[in-house]
Formats: C-alpha cells, structure tokens, sequence
C-alpha cells in the first residue's frame, strides 16, 4: 500500500473515530466559509447591482472646452473677463480615449443657435443611437429621427406649437436645413427646452465641421477609480475641462462602500471567533491523543511525520468545511439577497475556492498550537499519560 | 562470546536533584535476553527508554549497535528507533481506531511501507490469524498484547525492549506471551531486554540485573 494512500486512511479513520468532535469542527468550519462566501457573493451581487442602477444615472464624466479667457481692461482699469465660445476637436477627443485606454461608453454633443422664422432655437447635435443606449429615461412621443428629422423638447414644442409631423426649415451660419419632427422628447431636464438633430447636420449648418461643446462618458468604474480616469484623460486634453459628475451614483457607490465594509467587519469576527474554537478543539484533541502521539515518536515517527498526520486531518476538515461552506453560503446568499434585496444571486463557481481557502487557512491556523505541542511532545512522558 | 551490542560507561540520568539511574557500566551480547528487575522507581524504566532511544541520558556514555545515541540528533534518534528497536509496552498502547493488522502496519508506515500481506503474516506467527478486523476494544488482555508483539517484530528488529509485557496478564496468558517470545526470538535471533517485577518471568532470560534506586545491585545468570 503507498504511504500516501495508508496516510489519508489513517487520518479518514481517525477522524471517523471521534465523530462528535469531527462533527463540530466541521460544522465551524463550514459555518465561517459559508458566512464568507454568502457575504461575498452578496457584496459582488450588490455591486452588480449598483454598476447597473449607476448605469441608468448616464454619464459620470464630462468633457468641456476650457473657454478662452480675455481680461478686459486698461492700466488701474479692470472690466472683468469675457469668455468667447470654445469648441473641443472630436479626432482630439478620440484619440485622448484611445491612448487613455479607458472604458467608456460615450456621445458626442454640440450645442449652438439655429434661426427659425423669427426665433433663435437653442439646438444640440446628438448620435441619436447614444442618446438611446446612454439616456436610457428619456420619453419620446413619436420615432427616433432618421435622416432629414428631429425630435423636440417638450416644453419648446408646447411654446412654439410645434408636434409631430411638422417640418421646419432652420437656418445656419453656413446652412439652411430642413427637417422633420419625428417625436416630441422629454427628460425632466434642460433638454425638455432644446430642439435636437443629427451632429454632423448641425455642424454642418453652423460651419463647425468636426467641433464639440460637450462630450458625455459614462466610464464603468467607481469611486476612486472614477478620479484617476478623469485625472488622466485630463492630462490628455490640456485644452479641456474634464469634470466629474457627481450624482446619485457618488452616494449609492458610497453606501455600497460602506455595507460591504460592515460585512468584511461582520466576516472577520466570525473566521476570529471561529478560528480560536478551532484552535480549542484540536488543541482538546491532541491532549487527549497524548499516548498515541508518544507511540509513534516510540515506534520511529520523526516529529515531522507524526505532525503531518495531524496536518492531514486538519487539512481534510477543511477541504469538507470548504465544500460545505460553498454549498451553504450559496444557499444563504439567495435567501438574503431575496429577502433584502427582492433579487437573486449569482450562482459563482470561483467562490468555491475562496470557501475552501477561507476554511483550510482556519483549519491550518487553528491548528498551529496544537501542532507546536505534536511537535514537542516527549515520547516517555506521554506514554505515561503525563 | 558474541560482540556486544549494548555498552554503557557511567550511564547516568538524572530528573533535576533526582538521580534515576547512577552511573551504569554494562555490556549485553548479541542475542541475549536480559531481564531487568527491581522495585517501583529502582531505575528499571529508565535504563530501558535510554537503551531504546525515547530519552537522553544526562551523562556517561551509550552505545546501542555501535550506534552512539548521545550523538544523534532527535530525527536521528527516531530514525534509530524504527530501524533497530521494537517496544513491547505493559498498556499495550494499541491504537483504538485501528484493526489489528492496521495497528501492525502503522509500525510498518514509520519504517518503510504498509503491507498488509506482512502485517497478516506477523499476527498469524502470534497466533491471531483469526482476529485481524478486530479493533483492539473488541480484544482481551493477551490477544491485545500479542498484537504489540507482532507489531513490535514486525520491522526485524535487533533489539526487543519489552516494558513488564506481562504486568496486566493472568498466568496462562502470561506463559503463552512468554513462549511466544521464546520462540520468535530463536527465529528472529533478537537481543531481548525485558524489564519485570516478576521473578518468574526474569527466569525466561539468560540473565537478571537487579537495580535498587538506580544502582545495579545484583547481576544472576541463569542456567540455560
């Protein structure tokens, strides 16, 4: 019979030998990992959650042109500062989210005066398919524009009477364009008062080839993260402003800080706790195997060999609290999420070895005394029951 | 006269103020079986577990087949054990949770590898082909004690340290034990050193040291 083999039969056998014990090891053991995998699989299902509510809160991250300043004034006389219109380049602005490597989704606006009859209308150049993906909680009464359309916002289409189905021939400083109300949109914000169509017709009629007042980026990282993307987008653009939004986003991202930081509190006492139940229960285990572990230092046992066989119980106590604690922790993260947050949680498979980790580094660890004590363990005294 | 195989010069241990064995200076022959005997405390226990490598004396000097112990270092001294010493302990010390047979390889797992034809074959030279399965629980007095028996030979040892083997035994299974003994050590050729209270049992030897508070008081060859 190999050696290895003869070990774990030795170490199966007695650990079946003290079944009462075995029983409460393990189920500490997997008590501490499935704490730590439901609490780990509820922390990332949150966090899911929140990317996606975060989501529907749209851009994060703004990018304006820095205006160019002019101090009015002559010697001790000082009129204030006049800003004059600035525009971003839109091959600029993709190259700096190119060599940014930043994951971004984004659109492109550029917001200027359009004539129509005897009114200025504020107008803004969109991708009307961004608008759809980034925009996700505007209403539109009516379609989405095609070719030659627009879409008004709800209050300008209340003041200038304008509905669905109307044309209007708007003119530019370099063209006059003729579109089509395809729908009549509202967001709840300043959009409900500008007129929108297609970018590249309105930068045609304005003459602004390729120029942007704003481009919105909705990055997918949080927090921290969120700064570093502007800080280092910004030194990309020297031209430009690039500014965080803070919104709903910051406070939910926060909170979420703050639950998971409970949780990895809550985790901690309990592998604590349990590790130190771990600790008592071997350590009882050894003294009461005083003799046995005299008989094999007796029969030739180096210290080493005698410890890996305590090692190898330890070691298959937390192989099964790991494989329990997955199945339990994934079992009580359903329930919570459920009954917290009226979802489900994933099923995630790479948790598994966090509950195994989790429960063998308490196994090992709990063990390290009562391993000193095999190790130190002097063979006559033992025998005698000392 | 065959070479000696234990020697010691002034062996001497001593438990703080308390000296347990004052300097010894004794020679065993290969093959003998050697009988120690004394009262509770006389240093009997101590002259053993020196002589089998489980303690250190604090003076004097040891040589168990030409093997220095005061030399070898704690895994050295393991290694001297289950290559050259088998015990036979009065508690038997079995382990509970293992078969017999089990109980037997477990000498075999610490000196090389388990084989449980092997270990099979040791408890049937002891007679207990029948009782293999059996945990030590479900054994009396001297089959448990012959399971030590057979563990204790299993790895061909050149010495046999028996701790009063017969101390928890009636009469018959004493006999029985003691013929056992006999008998493998005319196959094995081993050197025997056996420590007992009882006189009876001393007479199976070839010789009897008689200790007192850890001096050698006596020495008795008996008539082969």
């Amino acid at each position: 019979m190999q050696r290895r083999r003869w070990l774990l039969q030795l170490v199966l056998r007695a650990l079946a030998h003290r079944k009462g014990r075995t029983a409460l090891l393990l189920t500490v053991l997997a008590m501490a990992s499935s704490l730590a995998t439901a609490l780990g699989i509820v922390s990332y299902s949150m966090e899911k959650r929140v990317a996606e509510e975060v989501r529907k809160y749209g851009a994060n991250l703004i990018v304006i042109p820095e205006s160019a300043r002019l101090d009015v004034g002559s010697g001790g006389l000082n009129f204030g500062v006049v800003s004059e219109p600035a525009y971003l380049q839109q091959r600029q602005v993709e190259d700096a989210l190119t060599k940014s490597g930043l994951k971004a989704e984004r659109s492109y606006h550029l917001r200027g005066v359009l004539h129509w009859k005897d009114a200025d209308l504020m107008v803004e150049g969109v991708n009307f398919a961004d608008i759809r993906r980034l925009f996700p909680w505007w209403q539109l009464k009516g379609t989405w524009p095609m070719a030659g359309e627009t879409v008004v916002g709800s209050d300008l289409a209340t003041r200038l009477k304008l509905k669905a189905g109307d044309t209007l021939e708007l003119v530019g400083k370099a063209q006059t364009v003729k579109l089509r109300i395809s729908g009549i949109v509202s967001s709840g914000g300043e959009e409900d008062g500008l007129l929108f169509l297609a970018l590249p017709e309105l930068q045609q009629a304005l003459g602004l080839d390729g120029q942007l007042t704003l481009v919105r980026l909705m990055v997918t990282a949080g927090g921290d993260s969120l700064k570093k993307s502007a800080f280092a987008l910004q030194s990309l653009l020297p031209t430009a402003k690039v500014n965080e939004v803070r919104q709903t986003a910051r406070t939910s991202e926060g909170l979420l800080a703050k639950v998971k930081l409970l949780m990895f509190m809550v985790t901690a006492v309990v592998l604590v706790s349990a590790g130190s139940s771990v600790a008592g229960t071997m350590s009882t285990t050894v003294l009461e195997r005083g003799k046995e572990i005299g008989l094999m230092k007796a029969m030739g046992g180096t210290r080493w060999e005698v410890m890996l066989i305590f090692c190898g119980e330890a070691v298959v106590l937390g192989v099964l609290g790991g494989v329990a604690g997955y199945l339990f922790g994934t079992v009580i993260s359903q329930f919570i999420t459920k009954t917290v947050f009226s979802s489900s949680a994933e099923l995630i498979p790479w948790f598994a070895g966090i509950s195994l980790g989790v429960s063998l580094f308490l196994a090992l660890l709990g063990s390290v005394g009562p391993m000193i004590a095999v190790f130190k363990l002097d063979p006559v005294r033992s025998l005698r029951g000392e | 006269m065959a070479p000696a195989i234990i020697e010691t010069n002034g062996l001497t241990r001593s438990y703080g103020d308390i000296c347990a064995l004052k300097p010894l200076d004794l020679q065993v022959p290969e093959g003998e079986w050697l009988s120690v005997m004394g009262h509770s405390g006389s240093g009997k226990s101590t002259f053993m577990n020196l002589v089998g490598g489980l303690d250190r004396p604090t003076a004097g000097s040891l040589k168990v087949g030409g093997e220095d112990l005061l030399m070898l270092s704690e895994d050295g001294l393991a290694r001297f054990r289950r290559e050259f010493v088998g015990i036979i302990f009065q508690q038997h010390h079995l382990v509970p949770y293992l078969t017999a047979v089990e109980n037997v390889m477990l000498a075999q797992y610490f000196h090389s590898v388990p084989d449980e034809a092997e270990a099979r074959s040791a408890l049937e030279r002891v007679g207990l082909g029948h009782r293999l399965k059996n945990r030590p629980g479900e054994l009396s007095g001297g089959e448990q004690q012959r399971v030590c028996i057979a563990r204790a030979i299993i790895n061909s040892p050149k010495l046999l340290l028996g701790d009063e083997p017969t101390g928890n035994l009636d009469h018959k299974s004493t006999v029985m034990v003691m013929e056992l003994l006999k008998e493998l050590r005319a196959e094995e050729r081993f050197t025997v050193i056996m420590v007992t209270h009882n006189q009876e049992v001393a007479t199976w030897g070839d010789r009897t040291i008689y200790l007192d508070d850890g001096v050698l008081v006596r020495e008795e060859r008996m008539r082969s």
